[in-house]
């Protein structure tokens, strides 16, 4: 039972990503992160804007990540709720909070250590090769394992693909970081495209209006 | 044995219902969910998921809002309080009882 109950868990958390448009939605947020590390590298950090774009990077950030998810909202309420319902997803309460909080703080540390230990290399660009381990452990821990979701794990391994090659390409970090979000917003869009073109094939807006 | 057995009388009948077990389940992961979601992966009938969704609202393990997406009405159903704490002792029974047979 505990097992039927969990896959019954599990299906209704991976509707979210049955259409794609979160992941379409997460590769314009990597696009504008490309867009943000090469105008940091080309304005330096001594221009006025450089120091502006370096000092707001988190404000921009939490900003993008409200923005994003109000623009998933209004899609899927015009894609996906009409097709094959509506469900709205709890909220974390105190404990989840917490572990989320947790979580933060050991990825950052690993993140620090792991530059630490790359910084011996010099021939590395460890800043890049961190972000693309990083992410990858994200998509493939937070997204693929809870989800169940396989296409995850393509776009892990295409992270710590795109990290390990950029991080020896000799590209200054600012460029580096900005290629590396560029091949994951693509990347993302592509999956969350195919994604979106199965899931409107499959699920055609019905015809009767209303849901009763 | 009998006794084991004995213990499946003081299960929720309500929940035990195996379309119902289902309705619930869905919404204990779920902080809502409206009535076409429901109904496609319950895979029931219209007629069948509102019966069901009428019982359940009656005992108070589920909570029914009618309100409209736009110009398209929109049930949305989310379990009560008191439904959660039925599910949770249901899950409990129903576990104490398969750990105790196997």
């Amino acid at each position: 039972m505990k097992d039927e109950t969990s896959q019954i868990e599990q299906r209704v958390k991976r509707y979210w990503y049955s259409d794609g448009i979160g992941e379409m939605m997460g590769g314009i947020m990597f696009f504008l992160l490309a867009v943000y590390f090469s105008l940091q590298q080309y304005l330096g950090d001594e221009s006025f804007i450089g120091g502006m774009l370096q000092a707001g990077f988190v404000v921009l950030l939490i900003g993008g990540v409200f923005v994003a998810r109000r623009v998933v909202n209004i899609v899927k309420a015009r894609i996906t709720y009409p097709r094959t319902g509506y469900v709205e997803y709890r909220t974390y309460n105190g404990n989840a909070v917490w572990m989320r909080i947790l979580a933060a703080l050991t990825a950052m540390t690993v993140a620090s250590i792991s530059i630490m230990v790359a910084r011996r290399f010099d021939s590395i660009d460890s800043m890049v090769a961190v972000t693309g381990v990083l992410v990858a452990v994200i998509l493939m821990v937070k997204q693929a394992w809870t989800s169940g979701l396989g296409r995850f794990y393509f776009l892990g391994a295409a992270s710590l693909v795109f990290g390990g090659i950029l991080s020896v390409s000799g590209f200054a970090r600012g460029y580096n970081l900005g290629l590396f979000y560029a091949l994951m917003g693509t990347a993302f869009v592509i999956s969350g495209g195919l994604t979106l073109k199965s899931y409107l094939r499959e699920n055609p807006m019905p015809v009767e209006a209303g849901d009763e | 044995m009998s006794n084991d057995l004995r213990g499946l009388n003081d299960l929720d009948r309500l929940i035990h219902e195996p379309a119902r077990l289902l309705i619930v389940t869905i919404l204990s992961t779920a902080a809502s969910a409206d009535f076409l979601f429901l109904q496609r992966e319950a895979g029931l009938t219209k007629g069948n998921l509102s019966a069901h969704l009428s019982k359940l609202e009656e005992a108070g393990y589920v909570k029914i809002e009618k309100t409209f997406k736009g110009k398209l009405p929109l049930t949305v159903c989310k379990l009560t309080a008191k439904g959660q704490k039925a599910y949770t002792a249901y899950r409990q029974q129903m576990q104490a009882f398969m750990d105790k047979t196997s």
